[in-house]
């Protein structure tokens, strides 16, 4: 960002306002074209994996080369369809709900560092940031299941809403525990942190069941299987965005996989080194390097997202209930505590 | 049929939630076809159900009435289109009770491999959509693989994939090809692994057992009560079944298998994991059968030629009545005809199996969860085409 402004003021010779709405102008449209990019490769790829765990193909035509340009065919398709609204929908909430839902995910990608120093905004309470905005989605989502005026959307708002944030309380507890050990909610601090000393899963046994809490709990928060229960397809034919169709069902779509790749990075970034690699030292290498490191462990976790999808039924909604409370969020305070004896004594788990 | 009341706010006094009207289906991707299911909701809890059919009505009875013995056979096909060779299996053994004739020897034993072939696609369907219904999408598509195998061995006697009308009174339609038994064993074979990969996926996943384990509990006495039939019975753990008890096929009481009873395996006796479990055992009997059966397929006629003399005009069995009943996959399929010496019968009634299980559904329905339900609807397994009729 602040490269940037640099750059504006240094070579076109413009005031510092208009530098600095360039900068911003700059790095969102290349954000939004990242997130839309992403999210096309996502789909495509969640079809893949989908159709190979079920002894299909998935697409295989479309562009060619295993159907790679399927998604764009469906989004170019989801483009031109008509723009239907229910006769008895809220029209002002049926419209803007999309837009809340995707906007909360989009702006937890400003404070994602993807390498030294590529990042727009290094807010230095960052983990804090992502989980307080991304959370911003599940008022979209209730917007949505209410305007709709169909009983299935409203049920699928309602489940969204008690298990969102019901498992944003162990997902915050267990995002503590890489804050306690590095003393800094500043995800390029941790990142750093990670360098200096190590992936923070192999700093103690906590930390291990910590990133599992977490993965989790940001599995329920995406409305990923087996947490779906939002948008139940057997239950509630699609959930809070039955009535919605065209590109306005396409943004709560862009959004799921956008929340996907936020919640995967996290746990890449928290957990297990974000673009760091054990035995070399990426710093000292160009800074894309750094950026495939963390997207490759950011698509590895999106996978297991996946193949956790494509694999298990769907839970109940007591049964998620019971699941965040009676077990995620003990076990998310056994390790903050754990954690806590084991760096204030200085133990380790392993020599590293 | 009248519609469910709603409480207003002013019936109960104590803190409570607004109740809502929910109906499932017709058009709901887990109803199993065009079932519609009125609910009345209090949040997430089912308070009253109302079961409603007759969507897919099509008269078949009545065009049992209308037209002649031998073409309402692919008639029967389209009632439980999951089973058709059971069907149709019904149908002419209730013609041939009426005629007093019985198929020879080769096409007793032919019937029984077709049939108990098409119980195992027809319960494939019943595993995989239940995968469906319980979230897990994968299960479904390892069922249908199955399934195309079946309906490849099918279609080579029979020429159809689906509806087969291949048993027909006095016989089956066709011959089976020379390498037609082996193909079946092969099968069999190949069928043992994959059913114990079923299991792998879906069986003995910790959350399906949880979803499916202690819903829609029904007790032994209700089942009987209620007229269940089949899986759904023995699920609740009466050991009934039409092959071993009253064997209307004789080759039938010359094979060895076992009846799959519920036991209450992960809670409660007669919950939908039993249900599941029994269709999931009864599989594996089936290949048993199968098995034993292609070891015992003698040569000879496929079809009673006295009666395929007659078929070149249509069958004038005596004026009289009969009544039989086979073991489907879903349960007891029974026909009852009444003759009066023309050619076609002058009454014709089924009665159906899915029709009768799918009676306990708005008892077992209230007080589950809307996710239960679904659960519940599932492990019936019902369909519709025979449902309705």
């Amino acid at each position: 960002m602040e490269a940037l402004i640099g750059f504006f003021t240094a070579q076109l010779h413009v005031g510092p306002t208009l530098a600095l709405s360039l900068a911003y102008a700059v790095c969102i449209g290349s954000l939004l074209g990242f997130v839309t990019v992403y999210a096309m490769f996502a789909i495509w790829m969640e079809r893949k994996v989908a159709a190979h765990m079920q002894v299909r193909f998935g697409p295989m035509e479309t562009g060619g080369w295993h159907g790679w340009a399927q998604s764009l065919a469906d989004a170019v398709k989801l483009l031109f369809k008509e723009d239907l609204i229910p006769r008895d929908a809220n029209k002002v909430m049926f419209w803007m709900a999309p837009a809340v839902v995707f906007c909360g995910v989009f702006a937890g990608f400003v404070a994602i560092p993807f390498a030294v120093g590529v990042q727009i905004a290094d807010v230095n309470l960052g983990v804090f940031f992502i989980i307080a905005i991304a959370s911003v989605e599940v008022v979209g989502v209730i917007m949505a299941g209410w305007a709709s005026n169909s009983k299935y959307a409203l049920f699928g708002a309602v489940r969204e809403a008690a298990q969102v944030v019901s498992y944003e309380v162990p997902a915050g507890v267990a995002l503590l525990v890489p804050v306690i050990i590095t003393g800094s909610l500043r995800l390029g601090d941790i990142n750093g942190w990670q360098e200096a000393h190590g992936w923070l899963v192999l700093r103690n046994p906590f930390v291990i069941v910590a990133a599992l809490i977490y993965f989790i709990a940001s599995l329920a928060g995406c409305k990923r299987a087996p947490f779906d229960l939002p948008e139940a397809e057997s239950e509630l034919v699609s959930g809070f965005h039955t009535e919605y169709s065209g590109m306005r069902f396409s943004f709560f779509f862009l959004e799921e996989y956008a929340s996907m790749f936020v919640s995967s990075l996290l746990v890449a970034t928290l957990f297990f080194g974000g673009w760091t690699l054990p035995f070399i030292n990426v710093s000292a290498m160009p800074v894309p390097v750094g950026i495939v490191v963390l997207l490759a462990k950011t698509f590895f976790f999106i996978f297991v997202q996946m193949w956790l999808r494509w694999t298990l039924p769907r839970l109940r909604v007591d049964q998620v209930m019971a699941l965040g409370y009676k077990y995620l969020l003990p076990w998310g305070f056994v390790c903050v505590v754990g954690t806590a004896i084991f760096e204030s004594q200085g133990w380790r788990w392993l020599p590293v | 049929m009248e519609a469910l009341e709603l409480y207003t706010v002013d019936d109960r006094a104590d803190l409570y939630t607004e109740e809502l009207k929910l109906n499932l289906g017709p058009q709901h991707p887990s109803t199993h076809g065009v079932l519609r299911v009125e609910l009345k909701m209090d949040g997430e809890i089912i308070t009253a159900s109302r079961a409603d059919i007759g969507y897919l009505h099509r008269c078949a009875e009545k065009i049992g009435e209308n037209v002649s013995y031998l073409q309402f056979t692919p008639y029967t096909d389209r009632m439980d289109y999951l089973a058709a060779c059971n069907n149709e299996l019904a149908w002419s053994l209730t013609v041939e009770k009426l005629l007093g004739v019985e198929a020879p020897e080769r096409a007793q034993w032919l019937r029984v491999i077709v049939c108990e072939l098409n119980r195992i696609a027809s319960h494939l369907i019943a595993f995989g959509t239940y995968g469906i219904d319980m979230g897990a999408n994968t299960p479904f598509f390892y069922a249908f693989r199955e399934r195309e195998a079946i309906m490849a061995l099918l279609e080579r006697p029979s020429g159809g994939r689906m509806l087969y009308n291949y048993v027909r009174p006095g016989g089956v339609a066709h011959d089976i090809d020379e390498a037609w038994l082996p193909d079946v064993l092969a099968f069999c074979d190949e069928f043992e692994r994959r059913w114990a990969e079923y299991n792998q996926i879906l069986t003995t996943n910790r959350i399906f057992i949880g979803r499916t384990a202690n819903v829609g509990v029904l007790p032994r006495e209700m089942a009987l009560a209620w007229g269940c039939t089949g899986p759904v019975l023995r699920g609740s753990g009466v050991k009934w079944d039409l092959r071993r008890d009253v064997p209307y096929l004789w080759p039938y009481e010359e094979l060895e298998f076992d009846v799959p009873v519920g036991e209450g395996t992960h809670g409660t006796l007669g919950d939908c994991w039993d249900r599941y479990w029994v269709r999931m055992r009864e599989m594996m009997e089936s290949v048993r059968i199968i098995r034993q059966a292609c070891q015992r397929v003698p040569s000879g006629d496929f079809m009673d030629k006295n009666l395929l003399r007659q078929y070149k005009t249509p069958l004038k069995p005596p004026r009289g009545e009969a009544y039989l009943r086979c073991e489907n996959p879903r349960g007891e399929l029974g026909f009852y005809v009444v003759s009066e010496g023309g050619t076609s019968p002058i009454r014709c009634r089924a009665r159906g199996p899915s029709f009768c299980n799918l009676s306990v559904l708005d008892a077992l329905l209230p007080g589950c969860m809307i996710a239960d339900g679904v659960a519940i609807i599932g492990s019936l397994d019902i369909v519709l085409g025979e449902v309705d009729r």
